[in-house]
C-alpha cells in the first residue's frame, strides 16, 4: 500500500492510501466534527457537517468520505468551512424537534452539541410545517420519535450492517423523508430483534429505548 | 459496448434491476403494488423497506391505484414562480379533490410532482403524458373538460 503526504492545516501527515482525510487529519491531531459517520460503518456522506476545503477544487469536500490524495493541502477551519459547516448545523436544527431544542442542558443530543459548539445563535431558518410524526412504541426495544431524527441514516446502516438485519429504509422525498420500516409499518417484535443496536448510533433522540412502566416516576 | 438491456435482464437477480422493475410494474398495472414489492424484494435480496423507499421517491412510480387521467403538475421553483400555486388550487377546484387523491369515479388523479422538463411553458401540468403549458385558470377548465 503507498504512502500519502498532505498538509492538513499547516501540518504535514504521512498516512497510507485510502485513508479518509477525517482519519488523516485524527492522526495528526486535528478533530473534524462529525454527525453521519462511525468508524464502524461505511461512510454514506450524509450530513455534511464534516466539510472541508482542499485547495484547487471547486466545492468544499466531504472529509469523513474523501480518500486523502498525494499533495492535498486540506483546510478544516477556514472562513470558508466554517460558513458552511454553520449553516448545515443550522438547517438541521431548523428540522430538528426534541427536547434539546427547548431543554439546553439536554446532553444526549449529538446535532444540539453541535449547534452549541458553532454557536449558532438565533435560529436563522425556520420550517414552514415542522416534520411532526407520532411517537412509536410498539415493542420493547426500540422507542421511535421520528420528528426528531435528522435523517443522518446511521441507524439503517447500523442495522444492515452491524445487526445484519437491513430492517430499515428511507422513503418519500424532500421534507417528506422519513426512516420507514417495510411499507412504513410499525417496528413490531415480529420485524425487529433485541439488539437495540441502532440506538446507539442515533446521534439524536430519535431512537430511544422505551422505559418500562414500572420505571416511569 | 452493450447499453441497451433486453427485456430478459430483468429476471436478474442484480440490484441495478431494482427501477426497471418498479417501472415495468407501474406499466403494466398502473401501479406498484404491495405484492409486486414484496416479490422484488425477495428476487432481488433487497429489504421491502428499501424497496417502498425507491418506490415512494419517484413521482412517476404509485403504490397506490391511479385514475384513468392522472394530472401531475409540476412543484419546482420555475412553475412556482409562474404561479403554480394557483395553478394547483385551481386544479383541485375543478375536480374536487386534493394533491395525492384521485376521485371516487376512479376518472382523476391529482399528483405533484418535481420538474417535468416544461419550465420554458410554466406553469405546466401533465396528463398522463401529454403536457399542458402557460396554464390559466380558463385554459384548465376546458382541457379537464376533454378529458373523456
Ligand atoms: S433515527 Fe436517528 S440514526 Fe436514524 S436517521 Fe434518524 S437521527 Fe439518524
Ligand atoms: S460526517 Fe461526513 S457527511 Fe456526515
Amino acid at each position: 500500500m503507498g504512502k500519502i503526504t498532505a498538509t492538513i492545516n499547516g501540518t504535514e501527515a504521512h498516512v497510507d492510501e485510502g485513508t479518509t482525510i477525517l482519519e488523516a487529519a485524527r492522526t495528526v491531531g486535528i478533530e473534524i466534527p462529525t454527525l453521519c459517520h462511525s468508524p464502524d460503518l461505511i461512510p454514506t456522506g450524509n450530513c455534511r457537517v464534516c466539510v472541508v476545503e482542499v485547495e484547487g477544487t471547486r466545492t468544499l469536500v466531504g472529509s469523513c468520505h474523501t480518500p486523502i490524495a498525494n499533495g492535498m493541502v486540506i483546510h478544516t477551519r477556514s472562513p470558508r468551512v466554517l460558513t458552511a459547516r454553520k449553516a448545515t448545523v443550522e438547517l438541521l436544527m431548523a428540522g430538528h424537534t426534541g427536547e434539546c431544542v427547548t431543554d439546553e442542558h439536554t446532553s444526549e443530543c449529538d446535532l444540539r452539541k453541535l449547534a452549541d459548539e458553532l454557536e449558532g445563535g438565533a435560529p436563522r431558518f425556520l420550517m414552514r410545517k415542522p416534520r411532526w410524526y407520532p411517537i412509536e412504541a410498539f415493542n420493547p426495544y426500540v422507542r421511535r420519535d421520528m420528528s426528531q431524527c435528522v435523517l443522518c441514516r446511521k441507524c439503517i446502516s447500523a442495522c444492515r450492517e452491524i445487526a445484519k438485519k437491513n430492517v430499515y429504509g428511507i422513503a418519500y422525498r424532500g421534507f417528506a423523508a422519513k426512516v420507514i420500516v417495510d411499507f412504513d409499518d410499525p417496528l413490531t417484535t415480529e420485524i425487529c430483534r433485541d439488539c437495540g443496536i441502532c440506538i446507539d448510533y442515533c446521534p439524536t433522540g430519535a431512537l430511544s429505548k422505551p422505559t418500562k412502566k414500572s420505571e416511569v416516576k | 459496448m452493450n447499453t441497451i438491456q433486453t427485456q430478459d435482464s430483468l429476471t436478474g437477480r442484480e440490484r441495478e434491476n431494482l427501477l426497471r422493475k418498479l417501472k415495468q410494474a407501474q406499466h403494466d398495472f398502473g401501479y406498484v403494488s404491495k405484492d409486486m414489492m414484496t416479490e422484488t424484494a425477495q428476487s432481488l435480496g433487497l429489504s421491502i423497506g428499501e424497496v417502498y423507499g425507491i418506490t415512494t421517491f419517484y413521482s412517476f412510480l404509485s403504490v397506490r391505484p391511479l385514475g384513468k387521467f392522472v394530472i401531475r403538475i409540476c412543484k419546482s421553483i420555475p412553475c412556482y414562480m409562474q404561479n403554480a400555486e394557483m395553478i394547483i388550487a385551481c386544479v383541485a377546484d375543478e375536480i374536487g379533490i386534493k394533491p395525492g387523491e384521485t376521485t371516487g369515479d376512479g376518472k382523476f388523479s391529482f399528483e405533484l410532482t418535481n420538474c417535468i422538463g416544461a419550465c420554458d411553458i410554466a406553469p405546466a401540468m401533465l396528463i398522463n403524458h401529454q403536457v399542458y403549458g402557460q396554464l390559466t385558470p380558463g385554459k384548465i377548465a376546458e382541457i379537464l373538460r376533454g378529458c373523456e
